[in-house]
């Protein structure tokens, strides 16, 4: 019976990875093949840029287009713009009309911001890489601007702060235990009380007390005034607005699809005009109020529009669940509904959010309050900076970019985090 | 254990009056049309409406509309509503225009964006990001500060192979125009022409149906589509060479400070309808993707399986499929291009926001002219629904 095969020993596995030392192993189908780099990266050229006759001549064609693109960006930034529209009126740009002196009121306003971004941050998602580069690359760019054209030590230094207040209040959060307890849930209560405080306290620094109102903002601030304002005054008017519209009375499903339909059917512009010369009729009150109350209105019933979408796309078993366990209608919108359908309509909401912090420029085209574009108009009538209209546009368009692209950002990671679309 | 005798039950209480559904609902919506008529009167009486009326539009204009195309309607004898109606009809033109265009940069990015390409799909998504998150009005305004800087003057006009002029007065092309033609006919003969073509057109589709119902009896190639089009095309020179040439082309030319003749293009159309192209595009492009990606893979592969070419496999299978997904949303930005229009205020491009906006200047009546402005938006808005609607029941009209 010796002649037997011995048994075959299991081999050995591989020793657990030392603590500290993370190993990943992936299953076959997912290893990366062990082919030397520079073969890899050659079958990469071929296979995206170079894969047959028609696609080099689409990527020869392609490359000629970015390529001139870029050289005419590089050369227009560093060869033939001249900046210094932007560099000698930076005040202008920001604040126009806010008085210097309560300069103060904006850098606590700023850093209260940066502080919630960091916190929120930290609560809800991670940074990576990438938004350490785009924080970086911000940062670079304002202190940039910050170094030319006089002093302004300042200001970068107080800047600086606000970035550090944004990275505190990261680290602050990001190191509390991520899974799901009490704790957690009670971290995000607050930190989602403190962003709904924010803007109350933000308006509260910036309009009271010393010698600043409404009037005075101004400038880059007051399109950073008017977008929150719109948004949170949106949702407000348009959670009530979309039940309304879905209410089972007739006079209030009626009354709030005419509000909803008539707001829609006029562009923002329009309505512009109406704060102008119409609403002072009726409620009165300074020209920038009226402005902010006109954006609140008009984005409300877009928002009412999203949220009544939500509300359809929940499914029927929802509200019979809610009515079999024996919930009153306020209970049931509260509880059960409202909650799901605000999650279902987060991706729309933030679209709109970017489309109305892109429109406040078009307050300074009807009405005679200077934002950010139109106090680059008044930059570039002045008598030495009339031919650089180009620089200024392009100067207030990237801003916006940078706002904007961070919006979409931050709503991608929102839609992750939420787990929207996966399901 | 004897049964005990069942003591009926007693009769239920009265459900009192403010518990009963109905009666709650009553009083929820008396007390909501009671607030609602209260801010209603508030605003009647806050607005002081007893001098609503429309009777100032009929009065002389005084004051010139830029921008017209082909007519010059003069805004000194001619009443507020015709030039009113002036500011409209080049608001459509832009409307149209920009439709048009953003739906063919919309669907070339949004595939480009999915292409195997590498540098393709980047420079697709470069585009798409810089325009999306970019202000319109600042496209807009950039773009027609880019023709007002970098376009000569008109005294220094540049001149393309004697045809075209371009300059900051705007792009000077040569333009068709009626004529006496060979025999002298009067000016109304251009309508005879056209008149004629459309018998053609209609000739020419018949022949095209008859062709394509005998491909599908036969299976044999008829060439429908070449049939139709050179019908139509030796239809329209006959008749055009029959009825003496009564067409000619009008070459602009250069006087003093400004065009004559031709047709021009004006850097404030051009702008703005180069940036709600670039905008629209933008969004178009990314409907044009989520729906493509939207469809299932196998579509794809099947294409490849009865061995298509990368052009028909778009063309006839993804594209016509991915179309009813898009119909909605891209219905949507056509609704936002009329609304955006009202962005030719910033160029001053007279649009109907702007001569409206001209007319509250002179004669007031602020709440009239607004009331003036929602209606026209509110009814272009409907006819590009009633035509998108249209064609999203023909292309749904097969079921999948």
């Amino acid at each position: 019976m010796s002649d037997l095969p011995p048994i075959p020993r299991p081999e050995q596995r591989p020793l657990p990875p030392a603590p500290g030392q993370r190993r990943i192993v992936l299953p076959p189908h997912r290893q990366r093949s062990r082919r030397p780099r520079s073969v890899r990266i050659r079958e990469w050229v071929r296979k995206n840029l170079f894969p047959s006759r028609s696609g080099t001549l689409l990527t020869l064609v392609a490359g000629t287009i970015l390529a001139g693109i870029l050289t005419g960006a590089v050369y227009f930034v560093f060869v033939s713009a001249n900046w210094e529209v932007i560099t000698h009126n930076r005040w202008l740009l920001f604040a126009g009309g806010f008085p210097q002196g309560e300069a103060w009121r904006l850098w606590v306003s700023i850093a209260i911001v940066f502080t919630l971004i960091g916190l929120a941050y930290g609560t809800w998602s991670s940074m990576g890489r990438r938004d350490h580069l785009f924080v970086a690359l911000v940062g670079a760019f304002v202190i940039f601007l910050m170094a030319h054209g006089g002093a302004a030590a300042w200001s970068s230094i107080y800047f600086l702060i606000a970035v550090a207040c944004l990275y505190g209040g990261y680290l602050f959060t990001v190191r509390l235990p991520r899974e799901t307890s009490t704790r957690r849930t009670w971290q995000q209560r607050i930190v989602g009380g403190l962003m709904a405080l924010s803007l109350p306290v933000v308006l509260l620094i910036l309009l009271v007390g010393g010698e600043v109102g409404p009037r005075n903002l101004d400038g880059f601030v007051l399109n950073l005034i008017l977008a929150p304002v719109g948004i949170v005054g949106g949702i407000v008017l348009g959670i009530p607005l979309a039940l309304g519209r879905a209410s089972s009375m007739k006079s209030i499903s009626w009354t709030c699809t005419a509000y909803i339909e008539i707001v829609r059917g006029a562009p923002l512009l329009g309505w512009l005009f109406v704060a102008l010369f119409i609403l002072d009729d009726i409620i009165g009150g300074d020209l920038i109020v009226r402005a902010m109350v006109v954006m609140a209105v008009f984005t409300g019933a877009y928002m009412a529009e999203y949220i009544r979408g939500a509300l359809q796309a929940l499914p029927r078993g929802q509200y019979e669940a809610a009515q079999a366990v024996g919930l009153t209608q306020t209970q049931r919108t509260r509880l059960i509904v409202m909650p799901q359908a605000l999650r279902i309509s987060i991706p729309p909401m933030v679209g709109q959010a970017i489309s109305i912090w892109k429109d406040t420029t078009l307050v300074s085209v009807i009405l005679p309050l200077r934002e950010l574009k139109g106090n680059a108009d008044s930059a570039i009538s002045q008598f030495e900076f009339t031919p650089d209209r180009i620089e200024a546009y392009v100067f207030v368009s990237v801003i916006f970019w940078i706002v904007a692209f961070m919006m979409s950002r931050i709503s991608q990671r929102v839609e992750r985090a939420q787990g929207i679309g996966e399901r | 254990m004897s049964q005990q005798p069942s003591t009926p039950l007693p009769p239920p209480d009265p459900v009192p009056l403010i518990f009963q559904r109905g009666f709650r609902r009553l009083v929820q919506q008396g007390a909501y049309i009671g607030v609602t008529a209260l801010l209603a009167w508030y605003v009647y009486d806050a607005l002081n409406l007893r001098e609503f009326g429309f009777g100032f539009l009929d009065d002389p204009a005084a004051f010139k509309v830029a921008n017209q195309w082909i007519t010059d309607i003069d805004g000194v004898t001619n009443n507020r509503i015709t030039m009113y109606l002036v500011g409209v009809w080049s608001s459509v033109r832009v409307i149209f225009v920009a439709i048009l265009l953003s739906t063919l940069v919309g669907v070339v990015v949004g595939v480009a964006r999915l292409s195997s390409n590498w540098l393709v799909a980047r420079l697709a998504m470069l585009y798409v990001e810089v325009f999306r998150n970019t202000p319109l009005l600042m496209q807009v305004v950039l773009v027609y500060a880019i023709f007002l800087v970098g376009a000569p003057i008109i005294q220094e006009v540049l001149v393309i192979g004697d045809f075209a002029f371009i300059s900051n007065r705007g792009l000077a092309i040569p333009w068709p125009v009626p004529d006496a033609g060979w025999w002298g006919v009067p000016d109304w003969f251009v309508g005879v022409w056209v008149a004629l073509l459309i018998a053609v057109g209609i000739i020419a589709m018949t022949v095209r149906r008859q062709r394509q119902q005998l491909e599908r009896d036969t299976g044999q190639p008829h060439f429908a589509n070449r049939w139709a089009f050179g019908i139509f095309a030796v239809g329209a020179l006959i008749s055009f060479i029959a009825l003496g040439l009564p067409v000619s082309i009008d070459r602009p030319i250069v006087e003093g400070t400004r065009y004559l003749e031709g047709i021009v293009i004006r850097p404030e159309f051009a702008a703005l309808t180069i940036g709600l192209t670039l905008y629209t595009g933008a969004f178009n492009a990314e409907i044009v993707r989520g729906s493509i990606q939207a469809l299932p893979r196998g579509q794809t592969e099947a294409a490849n399986a009865v061995g298509l070419s990368a052009y028909q496999r778009m063309t006839l299978i993804i594209l016509p499929q991915a179309l009813r997904q898009m119909l909605p949303s891209i219905t949507n930005q056509y609704l936002n291009v009329n609304k955006n229009s009202s962005l030719a205020y910033a160029v001053l491009y007279d649009d109907l926001f702007r001569v409206a906006g001209i007319i509250q200047n002179k004669a007031g009546h602020a709440l009239e002219m607004f009331f003036v402005i929602i209606v026209t938006y509110m009814l272009i808005s409907f006819l590009i629904s009633v035509v998108m609607n249209f064609i999203n029941a023909r292309v749904t009209r097969v079921g999948v």
